[in-house]
């Protein structure tokens, strides 16, 4: 008797959500790299994270990679997009931390917007992860790139109605965000349905744990959701994933510690790649469909590695 | 539905549509059917007609067909002698006048210059501003969307005078509104009162005749259409949006006419009612908006709450206005006697706290009043009884919830700095340190915390809280003979509940973070089994939580009184549980028990050489007669499993009429810890003196007699245990 290989069928699928001309999702099978199994219409896509302001506390590994561009999101993103080959760029607005250097949300939304006018890949732009501040920015960046569709975030269970309320105004998609749990996860998405949000324009962002810091909680929250989208058809819980990749991986002690402070570490270069490459791969396996990564090197990485299961 | 109401707006719409046919006529005449007509920078045509009919109206000739449709929604005139119900007329009467008043305004938009200042605020020669173009509707109804700004007001009149004006604008931007002024003097005498007059100060002037709040609903559509992603024509979803959203009134300040009798009716379409400060009819009853329709003779300084409790609209407090710190930083704080100012109820002196229901009318909101002695009148280091009386009043407020918003002043109070508060019901007791007194704080504070918090927490169900604080002894000793009595009854209809009473049972999902397929199913008789919730909590945390952890479920399609199970209860359980659970019955350990997350106060254990049951609690730490302690039992009965023999519940449950039903019961108590023993001594006496068992409680043995099985038969045997001459379980 010949081998069958066997197929994991569900009758479900991950709602399809479109960011500009970019698709995410769409597909009925665990992760968006199981092509074995069925058809994969939209890869996972992978987006580089640009900051707003030069970062401060970056590895120098990570800061020798970006270059001479990191005090100018505009030609950061860019080299992101022409040299790096990024399918989507992330903007991090972190200088609007209240806590921080309290940027305003119009300035913020300046920078948004010329990096929107600069790049032809798809924008994602993210708050500095206050909730309230976060509710500001995204008004006023949702405002500015009115005509073009980008992916605002993360809404969370305190500003969802700040931050859908913009996606409805002027059109954009949200990246709601709950941490590491099923039902909160849930909860959110039809709290923003409720808000009048269709399940069209929103992924979830299931909060990453990097690789050693609580990637299995993230890992084992994702394939949940998963399977209660796919095998149950719990709708609400079907949009496609988000995962800041690069920013929890690279605040790992192991990605950044010297050489001489750890020997046996080893090369301090490729370390804090893999970190970042295999907490990547991590989650893709979890069912991610957009990375969000940093490192020019990781990206070429979990690219090969994604092109092996398309052969 | 009042027939004065209805005959004055059908009247009104009559009048409106004869004016407005007249002026379409000569602008056809002087500008034909091709010219344009169009609002400033919109997609959206003429808003109204086009969100309700579907009909974008591009030209003057696409208004042909909207004078029509008016002509056929205008209903028959209301006659003295044939009596009709007069609601439908009158909102078709509405929506007619809503259609002309649009096309009346569209038609100023042809003249040369525009009579409305097209910009975002008014400068000093200008006043109305006509309708507001796309940009300024995404940018302000985000705000409607995330709550910044619930809704508008939308003023016709003029108050009597200029400072009356000033007053009112206040007090509605207060609560965050938008106002809309047309029809009326009003924005004049906000304009004379030396205020801002436009978008961004939320004082928006649209017209000077009524006509000109078609921008107001205008603005409205526009937002269900840009928001809640409606398609155009799509009437019926439209008006549903704003009278679900959209927290909009109609404030009538002075003499209502026939045209604003019509416009008024055209605002109910959409849930917005009217309130009037003259004293014309009234429409009470519920049906299109969410509460009252039109409400009058209202006061102008009570004008503004009252429409906002018509509305339906929540109150939030941003900021708690006390003189120390607030925070749960500050739960945690003990104060000494060297650092006291005050010392309040405690043993040395009386003192309860007290939560009431009222009506709506016999609270009044933020009111905060201290019978006897303030703290600057108590002398330093005294100690005197205290009475916390808070009286809350609220549309979807019930008695049931009373003793859940009393429970949580404890921790509110608790969190401002140099305020200590300890116990609950009649055995509070409070001190207040030196500090917070010096900075000022007062006995009216404590009303200001619990008013702010409360609001914040459980908006949901409460829309007024009013505090008396009493020191006065013997006010004191008076209320409190009343509250003891409150206390009572409220036991006894807990102690009454049983689960053949409710429809509804609760479930509780909190947990599934870390047990992905527990479902904790919450009845009267079975509590949550942490012992936190029990069915009143969960039915409260529904209310004010719609779409959070405790869901109801429908308690029907009975399969097995005895064991507890029902076939609706099943299936929730199923899906809830990630179609991890097929069955559960509530009232058995050997079979399909409940699952367990871990944060079960006490878990019971079938002994099998006795055919008894044990429950041991999580303070016991030593080891008990089926040979695990409570920790490792912990591990075999948590993480969302059906473990037959094993179940993780409350301590309370042991004492409830359904306790292990399905196997007999209390009567197969065995072993308990000594101290859980006492800490249930009294429930236990009861329950077995219910149960026709004599001596029982010193038939349940404890650590003291028994840690193996083989100890407790033997003394199971010397006491004669009731389980002993029961049927074997297996």
């Amino acid at each position: 008797m010949a081998f069958k290989e066997p197929v994991e069928k569900y009758n479900n699928s991950i709602t399809e959500v479109s960011i500009s001309d970019l698709k995410v999702g769409g597909q009925s099978v665990l992760t968006g790299i199981y092509s074995f199994d069925g058809p994969v219409p939209n890869p996972p896509k992978i987006a580089m994270e640009v900051l707003d302001v030069k970062p401060e506390e970056w590895p120098q590994t990570l800061v020798d990679a970006v270059g001479d561009v990191y005090d100018d999101p505009v030609k950061w993103a860019l080299k992101c997009q022409n040299e790096f080959k990024a399918d989507m760029i992330c903007l991090s607005l972190v200088s609007t931390d209240p806590n921080g250097m309290n940027r305003s949300a119009e300035e913020a939304a300046k920078t948004a917007k010329a990096v929107l006018d600069a790049i032809n890949i798809p924008l994602i732009v993210y708050g500095s992860l206050n909730s309230e501040k976060d509710g500001e920015v995204m008004k006023a960046v949702g405002e500015a790139c009115h005509g073009k569709v980008i992916l605002l975030g993360p809404a969370d269970d305190e500003n969802y109605r700040t931050v859908g309320g913009a996606s409805l105004g002027y059109q954009h998609k949200v990246a709601a965000a709950s941490p590491i749990d099923v039902n909160l996860a849930k909860q959110l998405n039809i709290l923003l349905g409720n808000l009048g949000v269709p399940l069209e324009s929103i992924v979830i962002d299931p909060t990453t744990g990097g690789l050693g810091y609580g990637i299995e909680y993230t890992f084992s929250v994702m394939q949940r959701i998963r399977l209660a989208a796919l095998a149950q058809g719990d709708d609400k819980l079907k949009s496609p994933f988000i995962n800041m990749i690069g920013k929890e991986a690279w605040k790992a002690r192991e990605a950044k510690i010297s050489e001489s402070e750890e020997p046996s570490f080893g090369n301090l270069a490729t370390r804090g790649i893999l970190w970042e490459a295999i907490t990547a791969i991590n989650l893709l396996i979890a069912g991610s469909d957009i990375m969000v990564l940093r490192h020019p090197e990781s990206v070429k990485l979990v690219r090969s590695f994604m092109n092996e299961f398309f052969k | 539905m009042s027939k004065i109401i209805a005959s004055s707006a059908i009247r009104g719409a009559y009048k409106v549509f004869d004016r407005v046919s007249k002026k379409y006529e000569e602008a056809l005449q002087k500008f034909g059917p091709d010219k344009k007509v169009e609002l400033p920078n919109t997609g959206y045509y003429l808003p109204v007609i086009y969100g309700l009919l579907g009909h974008p109206v591009k030209t003057l000739g696409d208004m042909k067909p909207v004078l029509e449709k008016c002509k056929s929604l205008l209903p028959p005139h209301v006659e003295d002698k044939i009596w009709v119900p007069y609601l439908g007329h009158t909102l078709d009467a509405g929506a007619a006048t809503l259609f002309l008043f649009e096309i009346e305004e569209a038609l100023k938009y042809l003249e040369d210059p525009i009579p409305y200042f097209v910009a975002e605020d008014c400068d000093e020669d200008h006043l109305w501003l006509g309708a507001a173009d796309d940009i300024i509707l995404r940018k302000r109804g985000v705000e409607f969307v995330d709550g910044t700004a619930p809704g508008f007001a939308a003023i016709v009149g003029q108050a009597p005078d200029v400072e009356t004006a000033v007053k009112l604008a206040r007090q509605l931007i207060d609560k965050q509104l938008y106002v809309f002024m047309a029809g009326g003097k009003f924005a004049e005498q906000l304009k004379q009162g030396g205020m801002q007059l436009g978008w961004s100060t939320r004082l928006v002037p649209f017209g000077e005749p009524v006509s000109a709040h078609i921008f107001s609903l205008g603005f409205a559509t526009r937002a269900a259409l840009a928001f809640g992603g409606i398609k155009p024509g799509d009437y019926k979803n439209i008006l549903l949006y704003n009278k679900n959203r959209v927290f909009a009134f109609v404030l009538a300040l002075d003499e209502v006419d026939e045209e604003r009798y019509a416009a008024a009716a055209g605002a109910i379409n959409y849930g917005f009612p009217a309130i009037a400060h003259t004293n014309i009819p009234q429409i009470l009853p519920t049906g299109i908006c969410t509460y009252e329709h039109v409400v009058s003779n209202v006061p102008l300084d009570e004008i503004v709450d009252r429409a906002v409790e018509v509305r339906g609209l929540k109150v939030t407090v941003t900021k708690i206005d006390i003189p120390v710190s607030y925070g749960p930083a500050y739960e945690g704080e003990r104060i000494k006697k060297e650092n006291m100012r005050v010392e309040l109820g405690g043993p040395k002196s009386f003192g309860f706290e007290f939560c009431q229901m009222k009506d709506m009318d016999e609270v009044k909101d933020g009111h905060f009043e201290v019978i006897g002695p303030d703290l600057d009148e108590i002398p330093e280091g005294a100690t005197v009884p205290i009475a916390i009386w808070v009286e809350v009043a609220g549309r979807k407020m019930q008695e049931d919830f009373e003793p859940i918003l009393e429970r949580q002043f404890h921790h509110l109070l608790n969190q401002a700095e140099g305020v200590l508060h300890i116990g609950q019901r009649d055995i509070i007791w409070m001190r207040i340190t030196k500090k917070a007194f010096d900075s000022g704080f007062r006995l009216k504070h404590l009303g200001t915390i619990l008013h702010a918090k409360l609001h914040n927490d459980f908006g949901n169900i409460l829309d007024k809280i009013q505090v008396k604080i009493y020191t006065d002894p013997e006010k004191v000793k008076e209320l409190l003979e009343v509250a003891r009595k409150t206390y009572r009854k409220r036991e006894e209809r807990m102690a009454g509940m049983t689960d053949e009473s409710v429809d509804v049972f609760y479930s509780c999902t909190l947990c599934q973070s870390f047990a992905p397929t527990h479902v904790c199913v919450v009845t009267p008789e079975r509590p949550g089994l942490c012992g936190a919730y029990n069915w009143l909590d969960c039915r409260a945390a529904y209310e004010i939580n719609p779409t959070g952890p405790n869901q109801p479920i429908a308690k029907a399609d009975e399969i097995d009184p005895l064991k507890g199970q029902w076939g609706t209860v099943n299936q929730f359980v199923y899906e809830k549980s990630g179609n991890a659970i097929e069955r559960f019955n509530a009232y058995s350990i050997m079979e399909d028990p409940m699952t367990s997350c871990g944060c079960f106060e006490a878990i019971t254990v079938v002994l099998p050489m006795t055919q008894g049951f044990m429950v041991v609690d999580r303070d016991y730490n030593g080891m008990t007669p089926c040979g695990m302690a409570f920790s490792t039992l912990a591990g075999q009965v948590g993480g969302g499993a059906q473990t037959p023999g094993f179940v993780g519940m409350s301590r309370q449950y042991v004492l409830s009429k359904k306790f292990l039903l399905a196997e007999g019961g209390l009567k197969r108590l065995v072993w308990m810890p000594k101290a859980l023993k006492e800490f249930l001594k009294e429930g236990l006496e009861k329950r077995a003196q219910e149960l026709g068992l004599e001596d029982f409680y010193n038939k349940i043995a404890d650590e003291t007699v028994a840690t193996t099985e083989e100890e407790l038969m033997e003394f199971l045997q010397k006491v004669n245990h009731p389980v002993l001459s029961m049927e074997p379980l297996f």
